[in-house]
């Protein structure tokens, strides 16, 4: 099991900041190698993610799903699903909120990530490192966005 | 007659020339008699590394090597080194002593049977005198049949009795005959249609093409359809004259052979069962079709899959039917034999990742290239398991007459026995053993023993002090590293004190004239090479630090 506890530090107000995270598309595209599918009734969507475990390039396809609480601010997002061979699966569920940091705000993201089958034991220590690696894209390029999309 | 000397004289119209294995109360009588007939012995110092050694002599003479132990204790001793065994497949007979049957009470009493299951391990028990003959032919049967250890046990009390049959022996040579395993057409036609739409397609042969001498029947299929050849560790280097060699399929190749292996849309298979190791569970080749060659019923690769067109056949056979079917239909490809790819290829070996050594070690990357620069090709190699391994696995890359390579049932210690063996299958051959602090230590009373058969063998110790994989794990994992470190003393005086010759190495310049100076007089010795903890092996900044330089 792979844990995340990051602060992230974006320099636009909760309001901001929120309307993007609340929107899925926006989220997945600051995912490294991340692409979204097709939206499904009950609110889920297709995504696929392409993760490089050393030299190896490896797609998973994942349905992801949304809960949003704007009251709080905060979101839960889980996505299950397996590599394309089949052989490898994971699971993954985050946890994010937005909290009012004057002058901008900060998103506490707490994640788990599990991955089990085939690659688990050829990734062994290296996928923890992988995923800090992905986290720490994802904040940059969240950001990024944020700072993006409140300076218009 | 004794049983025990209708036993050693079966033993001896087997073919048995040398045994290996410690004396006790359970063998000796046997031990004394084959003595008799002229089979040389080996006496070691732990049962388990006289089993090692028959398993080094198997592996490269495709013959049973025979070990032996005295009874329950000295059986038990034998467990890693059966599996190790097993798992590579080594034809081998242990002949074991049982306690006096009807006595279960016997101080050395041993579940034998259980505990050969359990090492995946064949059981044969003499259980009468009348049953001699029949029981040692089959157990060499199933030595030669099944391709695995075979344990003989024969009861104390039986062994005494008077056997009085005057018929000689007929070994299982003269009641096993086999043919070559010609392809199936049909299975043909279609993997001629995989290959023949192909446009990179990759040849990976394994031990069972070199067996078979596949060699130039590969080589050709390679020219014809563009391919290149790349091998699984257990044929290391095995072709690499061929100038698309790309060397080791797995976590000890090249990042330039898995580019080439992730663009690959065709892979064909000699010889080799495509175990996770070779293919990374499949992860190194998302995009190619399987064409699988082997003389097994069929396999299921390491991707949990069979091959798209599974071929049961002789290697050489099987290939040369695959060239001659393409030639037919005048295919012939460029593939991956290109300017492009010979030029990608021409950088692949470079480890540019520069590290701080630590005071008073040497890069045991510079280890292995001076190595195997010193060393000429016609001397053999032997490479250990553990950490070290991702070295010595990737930067060899001379063709010598036997490569072997460590790594069945993932465990340590064992090449150095095996090392012995193979020196013993080669009629005394030189042989280098390249192997780590922790896996050397483990046998190294053996060191005497290859002193006292005066073997020509180096045993290059990689010496960090530390059991690397658990080094490095736990450094990813930011534990306590230093907890797998375990100091040893200088291994060539150790080496000097057994009465074999030694040297502490700290520079490549000591590597070097070592190395020659074995060379020049090879005998038993051994360099206690120190290297920098602070390198990281290349398959574990892979796995375990998620790199892929």
């Amino acid at each position: 099991m792979i844990e995340v506890n990051e602060r992230i530090d974006v320099p636009a107000p909760p309001d901001e900041v929120w309307k993007i995270l609340s929107n899925p598309r926006d989220v997945v595209d600051c995912v490294p190698g991340a692409t979204l599918g097709e939206a499904h009734e009950d609110g889920t969507l297709d995504a696929a993610v392409v993760v490089k475990f050393g030299p190896a390039k490896v797609t998973f396809k994942a349905v992801v799903g949304m809960e949003l609480d704007e009251a709080t601010k905060t979101g839960q997002v889980s996505s299950k699903g397996k590599d394309n061979q089949g052989g490898t699966r994971f699971n993954a569920k985050m946890n994010f909120g937005v909290v009012d940091q004057p002058p901008g705000s900060a998103i506490d993201i707490k994640a788990t990530v599990e991955i089990t089958g085939r690659l688990a034991s050829l990734v062994e220590g290296g996928a923890k490192l992988v995923v800090k690696y992905m986290t720490n894209e994802f904040s940059k390029r969240l950001a990024e966005r944020v700072s993006t999309e409140t300076a218009k | 007659m004794k049983v025990y000397e209708r036993l050693a004289e079966a033993f001896k119209a087997e073919g048995t020339k040398h045994i290996f294995g410690m004396m006790g109360d359970g063998n000796m009588y046997w031990m004394h008699a084959l003595a008799k007939l002229g089979v040389t012995k080996f006496e070691v110092r732990h049962e388990g590394a006289g089993l090692g050694m028959a398993d080094g002599f198997a592996r490269v003479t495709r013959t049973p090597g025979v070990a032996t132990a005295t009874c329950g204790p000295g059986v038990s001793q034998l467990a890693t080194a059966l599996l190790t065994a097993s798992r590579a497949r080594s034809p081998l007979v242990a002949f074991v002593g049982e306690h006096p049957m009807g006595d279960d009470e016997y101080n050395q009493q041993l579940k034998v049977e259980i505990f050969a299951a359990a090492c995946e391990t064949g059981f044969v028990r003499v259980k009468t005198p009348d049953s001699v003959d029949d029981m040692v032919r089959k157990a060499f049967y199933r030595a030669r049949v099944e391709s695995r250890p075979i344990m003989l046990s024969a009861p104390m009390d039986v062994q005494q009795k008077p056997f009085d049959d005057d018929e000689p022996y007929v070994p299982s040579t003269q009641v096993l005959t086999r043919g070559l395993i010609m392809p199936n057409p049909a299975a043909l036609d279609k993997a001629v249609e995989i290959i023949s739409n192909s446009k990179k397609p990759v040849i990976i042969v394994g031990r069972g093409a070199k067996w078979a001498n596949a060699g130039d029947a590969v080589k050709k299929l390679a020219e014809r359809t563009g391919a290149v050849i790349a091998t699984t560790l257990m044929a290391k280097t095995w072709l690499n004259e061929d100038e698309f060699h790309v060397g080791v399929s797995g976590t000890y190749g090249t990042r330039t052979s898995m580019k080439l292996f992730e663009e690959s849309d065709c892979v064909i298979a000699v010889g080799a069962s495509l175990n996770q190791f070779t293919t990374e569970h499949g992860y190194l080749y998302p995009n190619a079709k399987f064409v699988h060659l082997d003389t097994q019923t069929h396999v299921i690769m390491g991707n949990g899959r069979g091959a798209d067109c599974y071929v049961q056949t002789d290697a050489r056979t099987g290939v040369e039917a695959l060239e001659s079917a393409l030639a037919k239909r005048n295919f012939k490809a460029t593939g991956y034999r290109t300017g492009e790819v010979r030029e990608r290829l021409a950088n692949a070996w470079e480890d540019r990742t520069q590290f701080d050594l630590d005071p008073g070690t040497v890069d045991p990357r510079l280890v292995i290239t001076a190595l195997d620069d010193v060393i000429p090709d016609t001397i053999s190699l032997n490479t250990g398991s553990g950490a070290t391994a991702g070295f010595s696995n990737i930067l060899f890359r001379k063709q010598r007459p036997n490569v072997l390579a460590g790594h069945f049932y993932g465990c340590i210690g064992q090449m150095l026995p095996a090392a012995m063996g193979a020196i013993v299958a080669t009629g005394n051959k030189p042989l280098v053993l390249v192997d780590g602090d922790a896996s050397v230590m483990m046998h190294l009373a053996e060191f005497e023993t290859a002193v006292r058969y005066n073997q020509p063998l180096l045993v290059v110790v990689m010496n960090n002090e530390m059991l690397g994989a658990e080094y490095y794990k736990l450094d990813v994992h930011k534990m306590e590293a230093e907890q797998s470190c375990i100091t040893t003393p200088d291994l060539g005086a150790v080496a000097v004190a057994f009465g074999g010759r030694g040297k502490l190495a700290r520079s490549v310049e000591d590597v070097r004239k070592a190395a020659a100076e074995w060379v020049a007089k090879p005998g038993p010795m051994m360099i206690d090479v120190r290297i920098s903890r602070s390198v990281i092996p290349l398959p574990y900044r892979r796995i375990h630090y998620g790199k892929d330089e």
